[in-house]
């Protein structure tokens, strides 16, 4: 099944330290909810662990995540799989960023293709969840942002994308 | 005569007696493989597949293999080497694909399992599987049957399509007919949809691999080990005689336990590879919903109808594509065993169907109850309402006009089949009196200019049983199958006690009752003094390559095998008699004495009981003359059907011995507001022909019919764009319980079978009667609205989309009609 989210929000920064801190995978992976750690195989490619509980289905997901887009400062996009007992992940997160009048913009897509068990006994609470740990990671972002920037000046959003998640029944 | 032959007089044969299997099963004393504990036994979990199409890089078992109380575990890469893949039924190309139990270079669908872990407890064995890491590359699934057959992404490649089988079956003169109809009718698309049985239990195998003698035995509930057999002892590479399968009380199968011999090989194969400790496996739910066996799915593209000006149905032109998931296994059987009931219960003589089957990335099918046939009559009620409803002719009516007569009977098909009996309308006038046809009529009206949306629907379908495996060569001419046979075994043993054993496998259907029936009628004896062996064993049982229970049989393959056992017996005990008692076997009768049940001579009142008959052959037999020492008391029979090879390429033949009817009237209501059916009344009539144990037949009724209905309103395997199943858990997948069934009325037609000694027809599939009627209710129900019933499966969600949001149903869109006259 796959779970599409996306939004935007605006932060009072410039344009490249928005970016530099997007596309820092030692500054921008801690904020990913229920972080645990991460390793760095080289300067674009990492693993992070999170933990995942969903329905009875609990434990540690090894997500391997590479930059896959690196067009400073205007895009950079992330890509990985992760897996986790009972499914694996594929994760694509993609940020385009513009600047006006000292605000940095951020419009986000991330999408999620969930394989396996995962989907097939917790489908129904995967969309709900992703949207609230995509809203726990925005506002660490701006708090993260905030921390070199005293008075944030937007509320951030997280808004689903119009395309509904893909759970219809083939065939039919 | 004695007292105590009161009780024995009479004609078991049609009794309604308790089921003999009561008394230990609902007093909980039943054995079920479960219940078995083996010394030094080993527990299996699977590693299953998340994705429904993919190359398996790697499987990495060491962290498994690390787990303190891990014994051990297989690959796919493992068993290879070491077996064949299994037989596939189907011809070239699809006879080339390399089916192996555990995913070895590919999985195919969500769940498949890639290797398997063994341990000291069950939950040190699924611990440890989720330890099993497993590398794979993603590959485009197909989930769909009709994508499948343009053979973008390959399932098999080994043979080159995903299109198991094809081919057409035509019949009469089909262009002539529609040259010369009054109407034609198109129908553009119909589906029938993906659904399982939820027994109440799982797969369960317990395999044990004897390093001392080479044997293999399976505990297990299979419920065709005479099929599965033949499939494992290729597999392994073993002589079929060194596999033992037993099987006890099954917690019902419905048809779908057939197909577990893969996960048997697995278990065998880690039992080996453990020095022949026994491994057991027991099946979770959701591995059960997930990757045992579906029904097939089925779609019925670009239907022609041609009819008379009176809507007599004159021919029928359709393309169906059935898909039977990741591997054929039990396929492609399902491309033959619709045309059983070819013209269902009408009498149209020109058809042509072209019948295609494709392999998709989702859980392989297996025999569902009313295997392969529900979906065709399921088509031909949707096709005969719609008609009805084009032309303008009352359901019922259309019905009349076009049902097979009574008089015609027996009935050969278009394709050759003969049906052996039934009453088609008979059984129509007993549901609509039953029901109040016209009240609800009345009723219907009235609601009907409040807005509500009520709907009153017919299915009339047939439960073909005792099938003639010569189909099989229809769809594959290389297979070395015909004819039908079942076995049995009925003894009088040592100490003088009736002893019956059956080849077939029961799973709840009361096969210990019915066998002591026919037994005790035989031998003028109570059916209490008769035992039946309960459960199977390939070793001890009598059987042939078709014993099992499945595809409505018992009735007559069955019950035919024991009461020739009996019949042998009879004749052997009467030769034995007649010595000891010093008179003729003309002068003999049987019955039951103050001593139990005896033989007596009329004239002298000699008797010599059952005892004394058994202690002559088995313990006393210097007294007996050389003429009687090939009495045995042991007799085996078996039976074996009248069929012929079918014609291979006209597809012509007599394909299955008797068939059962069923006609189902629904009341239903679609709530205004929340667009969930409503069944407001229900009856269900059926015509098993002569009937065995009538409380027996009742319960399959009611069994099937909460099958039925649970199938057409709330259960259906749905799976997402990417292969994933969202219904793999009872929350999701909402079977049908006590709490949702309506009150069925249960009505009964009588139609002996002139094609089964007793006159009884196999019976309990249903033919899924359920499915039809509450499809044509809903559909008199939503005529009005602009809606076609293109579906089987109907919850609220579908028909709020086909009402409201007009996703599905159109009528615009899916019926054309061209009216000649």
């Amino acid at each position: 099944m796959a779970i599409k989210l996306g939004g935007e929000f605006e932060v009072r920064r410039a344009l490249e330290e928005v970016f530099d801190f997007l596309t820092d995978p030692n500054r921008f992976a801690p904020l990913l909810p229920e972080f645990q750690g991460m390793s760095m195989q080289d300067a674009t490619h990492f693993t992070v662990k999170v933990n995942v509980g969903v329905s009875y289905i609990k434990g540690i997901a090894d997500v391997k995540l590479e930059l896959s887009e690196n067009q400073r400062p205007a895009r950079a996009q992330y890509k990985g799989q992760g897996s986790v007992a009972g499914g694996t992940v594929a994760v694509t997160a993609s940020f385009d960023l513009s600047h006006l009048d000292g605000v940095t913009k951020v419009n986000w897509q991330g999408e999620a293709q969930v394989f396996g068990r995962l989907a097939s006994v917790a489908g129904g609470l995967l969309e709900p969840l992703g949207k609230k740990n995509v809203q726990k990671l925005i506002n660490g972002l701006q708090t993260a942002l905030a921390g070199q920037q005293p008075e944030p000046s937007a509320v951030p959003s997280a808004v689903p994308a119009t395309e509904p998640p893909a759970t219809e029944e083939s065939g039919a | 005569m004695n007292q105590q032959d009161s009780n024995a007089r009479k004609n078991w044969v049609g009794q309604s007696l308790p089921r003999k299997e009561e008394n230990r099963l609902l007093r909980g004393r039943g054995k079920f493989t479960d219940d078995i504990k083996r010394r030094e036994m080993l527990y299996l979990s699977f590693v299953r597949s998340p994705y429904a199409h993919a190359k398996i890089l790697n499987v990495d078992v060491s962290a498994a293999q690390a787990l303190p109380g891990v014994v051990g575990t297989l690959t796919g890469a493992e068993i290879a080497p070491q077996t064949q893949p299994f037989i596939e039924i189907g011809p070239d190309p699809f006879a080339r694909i390399k089916d192996y139990p555990l995913g070895v270079t590919k999985v195919r669908y969500q769940g498949e399992p890639v290797a398997a872990v063994v341990a000291e407890s069950a939950a040190l064995a699924e611990d440890a599987a989720e330890l099993v890491q497993v590398e794979y590359e993603a590959l485009d699934p197909v989930v769909d049957a009709e994508e499948a057959l343009k053979d973008r992404s390959l399932l098999h490649e080994e043979a080159g399509t995903n299109r198991v089988w094809n081919g057409v079956f035509e019949y009469g003169d089909v262009e002539k007919a529609f040259k010369e109809a009054a109407h034609v009718v198109s129908i553009d698309r119909l589906h029938f949809h993906r659904f399982s049985s939820t027994p109440l239990e799982n797969n369960v195998i317990i395999a044990e691999w004897n390093p001392k003698d080479e044997r293999i035995y399976y505990s297990c509930n299979n419920s065709f080990p005479s099929f599965a057999i033949q499939f494992l002892a290729a597999h392994l590479n073993v002589h079929i005689d060194r596999i033992r399968v037993e099987t006890f009380d099954i917690g019902g199968s419905f048809g779908i336990k057939i197909t577990s011999y893969p996960q048997m090989a697995v278990c065998a194969l880690v039992s080996k590879k453990a020095g022949g400790r026994p491994v057991k496996w027991v099946e979770t739910r959701s591995e059960h919903l997930s990757s045992s066996a579906h029904g097939n799915e089925r779609t019925f593209r670009d239907t022609r109808v041609a009819l008379d000006k009176d809507g007599v149905i004159t021919a029928v032109a359709s393309r169906h594509i059935d898909d039977c998931g990741a591997y054929p296994r039990y396929e492609p059987l399902g491309c033959v065993i619709w045309s059983q009931v070819f013209p269902g219960v009408y009498r149209f003589k020109n058809a042509r169907i072209d019948f295609s089957q494709a392999v998709t990335n989702k859980c392989p099918v297996g025999p569902n109850r009313g295997y392969s046939r529900m979906q065709h009559l399921w088509f031909l009620e949707r096709v005969v309402d719609i008609c009805a409803h084009e032309l303008g002719i009352p359901p019922d009516e259309m019905r009349l006009r076009n049902y097979i007569r009574p008089e015609e009977f027996p009935y050969t098909t278009p394709n050759g089949c003969v049906y052996d009996s039934g009453n088609y309308p008979k059984m129509l006038d007993v549901a609509k009196q039953q029901i109040g046809w016209d009240d609800w009529k009345k009723k219907q009206a009235a609601a009907r200019k409040e807005g509500r949306l009520i709907g009153i629907g017919i299915g009339t379908t047939l439960d073909s049983g005792t099938n003639n495996f010569g189909q099989s060569q229809i769809v594959n001419p290389g297979l070395p199958y015909s004819g039908n046979s079942q076995g049995a075994n009925c003894k009088l043993d040592i100490y003088g006690e009736v002893v019956v054993a059956v080849g077939s496998c029961p799973q709840g259907q009361g096969h210990e009752t019915t066998a002591a029936q026919v037994v005790a009628d035989v031998l003028g004896i109570h059916p209490d003094m008769v035992t039946v062996r309960t459960g199977f064993d390939t070793e001890r049982n009598v059987h042939t390559g078709f014993s099992g229970t499945y595809a409505s049989q018992f009735a007559v393959s069955g019950l035919s095998a024991v009461h020739g056992a009996a019949q042998k017996l009879k004749a052997e005990m009467k030769r034995l008699g007649a010595f000891a008692l010093q008179t003729n076997e003309g002068e003999l009768e049987f019955g039951t004495g103050a001593e139990g049940p005896e033989l007596r001579a009329r004239t002298t009142g000699k008797s010599i009981n059952y005892w004394g008959l058994a202690n002559l052959v088995n313990a006393n037999s210097a007294a007996l003359p050389p003429d009687l020492y090939e009495l045995t008391l042991n007799c085996r029979y078996i039976w074996r059907a009248p069929f012929k090879v079918p014609d291979k390429i006209k597809k012509y033949g007599n394909l299955t011995l008797t068939y059962a009817s069923q006609l189902h009237i629904a009341v239903v209501e679609v709530e205004r507001d929340t667009f969930i059916p409503r069944i407001l009344d229900y009856i269900a009539v059926d015509d098993c022909g002569k009937v065995i144990n009538p409380p027996i037949v009742e319960g399959q009724v009611y069994g099937a019919t909460a099958h039925g209905i649970g199938a057409a309103l709330m259960e259906t395997c749905v799976y997402d764009a990417v292969g994933n199943m969202l219904t793999s858990t009872f929350s999701d997948y909402t079977p049908i319980t006590a709490v949702n069934m309506p009150n069925v009325r249960y009505g009964h037609v009588e139609t002996p079978s002139p094609h089964s000694y007793s006159g009884a027809k196999g019976m309990g599939e249903g033919g899924a009667a359920p499915v039809h009627t509450i499809s044509a209710a809903l559909q008199d129900a939503l005529f009005a609205e602009g809606v076609i019933i293109d579906d089987s499966f109907n919850n609220g969600d579908r028909l709020f989309r086909a009402i409201v949001t007009r996703e599905f149903g159109q009528a615009e869109k899916l019926v054309k009609v061209e009216k000649r006259l």
